[in-house]
């Protein structure tokens, strides 16, 4: 009996537990969010700066690598030491697509950082939402773009604004595993645009660097150019584009981009000089390590990439693509920008000025997983502050005009997801299924032409 | 008269659901309900939220890439389903013996399930490899050339079928187990004086026993299979050409790829109508056919 | 008898087989996570490098506030799944087996709400957190997650599951509904209580889309979250991130192991049914 009576008060003091919990935790929230409140942190810091007003910056990005948090970390040591009143908060969330769809859902709720990284082919989404604070006065009055290269200021606006500022460059370029060169006794590619190689050369050392065993194939000459982003400067190098010039409209259905796409497919098809090219980011082995254990003698990859590599030890050489009928790469990279619901505009645009200043960019350039987009670094005298010993491969000063004067990168010029992936979906059709070059481009042609048009 | 009150189902009922449905309808039902409004409108995210009746309904009757996800949805769940839960009941029962090292075995097979599939799906993509993988070199002793599955536009649909399959087999395996565990051994004394054979007595005893069971991984695997989207998100982003590409992660690609919510939640409503119908053809099904 | 022997060898066979298949992608990381980077993708495969690597551990451990994230995870997972059984044993009973008004339509209700994909309720979800104030809270994992349409689903199926016999007896007795709730129905479901007990440990701990959506702040991060982080860092460092996978699983490992003695007891009803 007595348990019976028990039991009706036991549930409302449990309901009672839930609800002012829920309600206690709402008020430190509160209290929390409140920027004011976080002054205290470091208000006795340092005694000279007490006029200043001690605020607290939120800075979020992704991790890709140990040695770009480390340097994201040091960086932001040596911001708050030269802005004693400022306090950057770091966090790091997953990459990708879950990083967007927090993005969006931070901004939509007005809790959005102060500063953020934004993946390039999301800035103009996010800009022409109005989610982004527009930096253009402060830019301008303090002379920034001077010194970027022309793609690092194009990809940097919309319609001559800026919202934020490119961190980086990186760009596709080749590697080569110097060893089985030496052993096939077959020339280095080259790694001046000048000297590029043209497709036909390209293909004949491919086949050259093809190593079978009866039927199995050892080693393959080239991998890394089945998807669009690595046939983007191929089919530039040809003089096309995946876009017209005034990114209004596809412009897949064109000779250029069919003599690419042609010429990429015979490689594995025709040739048998290159594996395909899925096979091998599935299996988990990441491109880098096939070139290491010589599995393939090229590799047709971001330049991201050299920082990996640097520290793989193997004998590896760096060259540039080769050419239909120019030499040509393009650059992208990630920005820094501020929501424009920040509280703190000014210190907000502090950070992303050092975010995006020659010495900030240094540490990640030296280490070879980033590329300056900064031009006094590609003076010689630039060079002389980035180029290491034991990261940049021999001959890597030869790359840099194709570097400097790489083009900017179409998708990041207009809201593209789902051009991308419908483009994704057609390619795999067309090299690894049995779709013609025709059909594929016409199929391109007509789904892009029908996104951009219901965007207008 | 208190007394009375104490006794009354509808006093209880209240009383006991109270917890639950104040947080049922504070953080499930609301979302879901603001998904439906959602679905009828063109929100973007960005510009100011208008209503737009039932165009994305429309637009859905005309995307040729939503037909196609809904096929491989389809596909996906007509083939994992059935064979999920045949194999999972089938281990349930041999799980359910007193057999030596049965502890082992349930663990074995449960460990798929707490697995994190970011992991798992690492792991199949190389036992799935052509050139390096497992399976390959497996099939290579019985002199098969195996497909190149995962990028192979009519193997990749079975090869993510078969990962999560395997992924599954524990959940619903745990669920028949503790539903075998509830039939009392008096049922199948009672058979067994009578002469009842092994398979009569899975048939006339364990089946109907166990209907309440069965109904639920029925519901369950139905409700999940139709928004499968982790596997296919990790293991082949959909690819390739879509053929991999499901119901759930073109929603996924709606909202948060091309910012069309309200297209997204339309998607989404499509999927809860198919599910609800499917889920009341089966709740009419057990109705008829059990005293429940 | 010879049958028996029979039956019981071809079990053995069978689910031995099984297990192996089962347990081979596991053994697979947990060989991977003591192999050194350069001995991964090795062809034909092999089981084990030249060396066991038990760095890989420490270099996942050392490079995020493991233990920080660890504790987060713990404390979220445990309050989730007490409170869970509660209201889901609670909820499944009343709808198994009281009688009032708009039952029906209020567990249909329940149902349809598992219909609706996560993916689209995200963005609502989290415009509601806002509103409650609960964002960057762990209450915003735990409040959700004290509630929910599969657990109170599945308790009801297993409560229908329950001889009414028993129930009778005890009406007569006295017991209130509460009482009957509380003195058989939860004795006699021991093996779904613990089954939900584990569903309800797994889905917290490896929850990773809510975590990553309602929380901003590095000390408040969960485990999942924070290797999830860790993924994106070595995304090819493989001998770490299989470390990390063995880390996440141990300890849904040990609560299953535990909480196996309920089945392997399990319940008989016997005594009770002839009352």
């Amino acid at each position: 009996m007595k348990k019976r009576a028990m039991a009706p008060v036991m549930i409302l003091l449990l309901m009672l537990a839930m609800l002012a919990s829920a309600c206690g935790s709402s008020e430190s929230n509160n209290g929390s969010g409140d920027p004011v409140n976080a002054d205290k942190n470091n208000a006795s810091e340092n005694g000279k700066e007490q006029e200043k007003e001690q605020i607290t910056l939120k800075f979020m990005g992704w991790e890709v690598s140990p040695l770009e948090t480390e340097s994201v970390k040091k960086g932001l040591e040596r911001f708050m030491q030269e802005n004693p009143h400022i306090k950057v908060e770091y966090t790091t969330i997953p990459g990708g697509t879950q990083y967007v769809a927090k993005m969006q859902a931070l901004e939509l709720g007005g809790e959005a950082p102060d500063v953020y990284f934004l993946q390039s082919d999301y800035y103009r989404d996010f800009a022409e939402a109005g989610r982004l604070l527009d930096i253009t006065d402060k830019v301008n009055a303090e002379g920034l773009a001077a010194d970027l290269i022309d793609s690092a200021v194009e990809l940097s606006t919309v319609d001559g604004k800026y919202f934020g500022i490119e961190s980086c460059i990186v760009a596709p370029v080749m590697f080569y595993n110097k060893d089985l060169f030496d052993k096939a006794g077959v020339p280095y590619p080259p790694s001046s645009p000048d000297q590029a190689w043209t497709w036909e050369q390209f293909v004949e050392v491919a086949k050259q660097m093809t190593v079978k065993n009866g039927d199995n194939v050892e080693q393959y000459g080239v991998y890394g150019l089945e998807n669009y982003y690595m046939t983007i400067a191929a089919i530039m190098s040809n003089g096309g584009n995946w876009f017209t010039e005034d990114l209004t409209a596809s412009a897949a259905n064109t000779p250029e981009v069919k003599e690419v796409l042609t010429a990429i497919s015979d490689l594995r098809k025709v040739h048998g000089a290159s594996p395909e090219a899925k096979l091998l980011t599935n299996s988990g082995m990441s491109a880098a390590q096939m070139l290491q254990t010589g599995k393939i003698a090229m590799l047709i990859e971001g330049s991201w990439g050299l920082q990996e590599i640097a520290n793989m030890n193997f004998n590896v050489g760096m060259a540039v693509l080769p050419k239909f009928d120019e030499a040509i790469t393009h650059g992208q990279a990630h920005l820094h920008v501020a929501s424009a619901n920040t509280e703190h505009p000014e210190e907000a645009w502090q950070l992303i000025k050092f975010l995006s200043s020659e010495s900030y960019q240094l540490q990640n350039v030296k280490a070879g997983l980033w590329l300056p987009n900064h031009k006094s670094l590609y003076t010689e005298e630039g060079i002389a502050k980035w180029l290491t010993d034991g990261v940049h491969p021999e001959g890597f000063t030869d790359l840099i005009p194709y570097f400097l004067n790489s083009k900017t990168y179409p998708y990041a010029m207009l809201s593209s997801q789902r051009i991308q992936d419908n483009t994704t979906a057609e390619l795999d059709k067309f090299f690894y299924g049995a779709q013609s070059v025709d059909d594929t481009v016409k199929n391109i042609e007509k789904q892009t032409n029908d996104i951009l048009a219901s965007k207008k | 008269m208190q007394r009375k009150l104490f006794y009354k189902d509808g006093f209880w009922a209240t009383v006991m659901l109270l917890p639950n449905i104040v947080g049922f309808l504070m953080f499930l039902l609301l979302p879901v309900l603001a998904t439906f409004v959602i679905s009828f409108s063109n929100w973007d995210m960005i510009d100011a939220f208008k209503f737009n009746g039932l165009t994305n309904y429309k637009h859905l009757t005309e995307d040729p890439v939503f037909h196609q996800v809904l096929g491989n949805t389809f596909y996906f769940t007509l083939v994992s389903v059935p064979i999920g839960i045949a194999l999972s009941l089938l281990l349930a029962v041999f799980l359910n013996q007193k057999l030596k090292f049965i502890r082992f075995y349930r663990a074995a097979f449960f460990l798929p399930v707490i697995s994190s599939m970011v992991a798992v799906s690492v792991i199949w993509q190389w036992i799935y490899n052509p050139e390096f993988g497992l399976l390959n070199y497996a099939l290579s002793f019985l002199g098969i050339d195996g497909p190149t599955w995962l990028t192979s536009a009519s193997w990749a649909m079975p090869a993510v079928i078969a990962t999560s399959i395997w992924k599954s087999l524990g959940f619903n395996m745990l669920i028949f187990l503790a539903g075998l565990q509830s039939i009392s051994d008096d049922y199948y004394e009672a058979a067994s004086i009578d002469g009842a054979s092994k398979v009569r007595q899975f048939f006339s005893i364990t089946v109907p026993l166990l209907s309440p069971t069965t109904f639920f991984v029925t519901v369950m695997s139905i409700i999940n299979s139709f928004q499968v989207f982790d596997a296919v998100y990790l293991m082949t982003q959909g690819g390739p050409a879509r053929s991999t590409s499901v119901l759930v992660y073109y929603i996924f690609q709606n909202a948060f790829q091309y910012f069309q919510m309200g297209y997204a939640s339309a998607m989404a409503y499509v999927l809860f109508f198919i599910v609800l119908i499917i889920t009341l053809i089966q709740f009419w099904r057990q109705k008829k056919i059990s005293i429940y | 008898m010879k049958e028996r022997i029979w039956v019981k060898s071809t079990a053995h066979l069978f689910l031995l087989l099984g297990s192996l298949v089962m347990l081979f992608p596991f053994i697979w990381t947990i060989c991977t996570s003591l192999k050194d980077s350069s001995e991964v993708f090795t062809y034909p495969p092999k089981f084990f490098g030249e060396q066991l690597k038990w760095g890989n551990y420490e270099r996942m451990t050392e490079r995020f506030p493991f233990y920080q994230f660890f504790f987060n995870s713990l404390k979220i997972t445990v309050i989730v799944v007490i409170a869970q059984l509660i209201t889901s044993s609670m909820a499944g009973f009343v709808f198994a087996r009281l009688r009032f008004r708009g039952r029906d339509g209020l567990f249909g209700l329940y149902l349809a709400t598992l219909m609706v994909p996560a993916q689209v309720t995200m963005i609502p979800t989290f415009l509601l957190m806002k509103y409650y104030g609960l964002l960057d809270t762990h209450w915003s994992l735990i409040l959700p997650g004290a509630v929910s349409a599969f657990g109170t689903f599945l308790l009801r199926q297993f409560f229908i599951g329950i001889p009414s016999a028993l129930e009778e007896a005890a009406k007569i007795d006295g017991c209130t509904p509460f009482g009957i709730y509380w003195r058989i129905f939860i004795p006699l479901s021991q093996p779904a209580l613990a089954t939900l007990g584990i569903f309800i440990t797994m889905g917290t701990w490896n929850d990773f889309i809510n975590p990553l959506v309602f929380l901003s702040s590095m000390d408040k991060m969960t485990l999942t979250l924070g290797l999830a982080n860790m993924q994106g860092l070595y995304s090819t460092d493989w001998p770490a991130l299989m470390a990390a996978t063995v880390i996440t699983v141990l300890p849904i490992l040990i609560v299953f192991l535990m909480a196996q003695d309920a089945f392997v007891k399990g319940v008989t009803l016997s005594g009770l049914k002839g009352e």
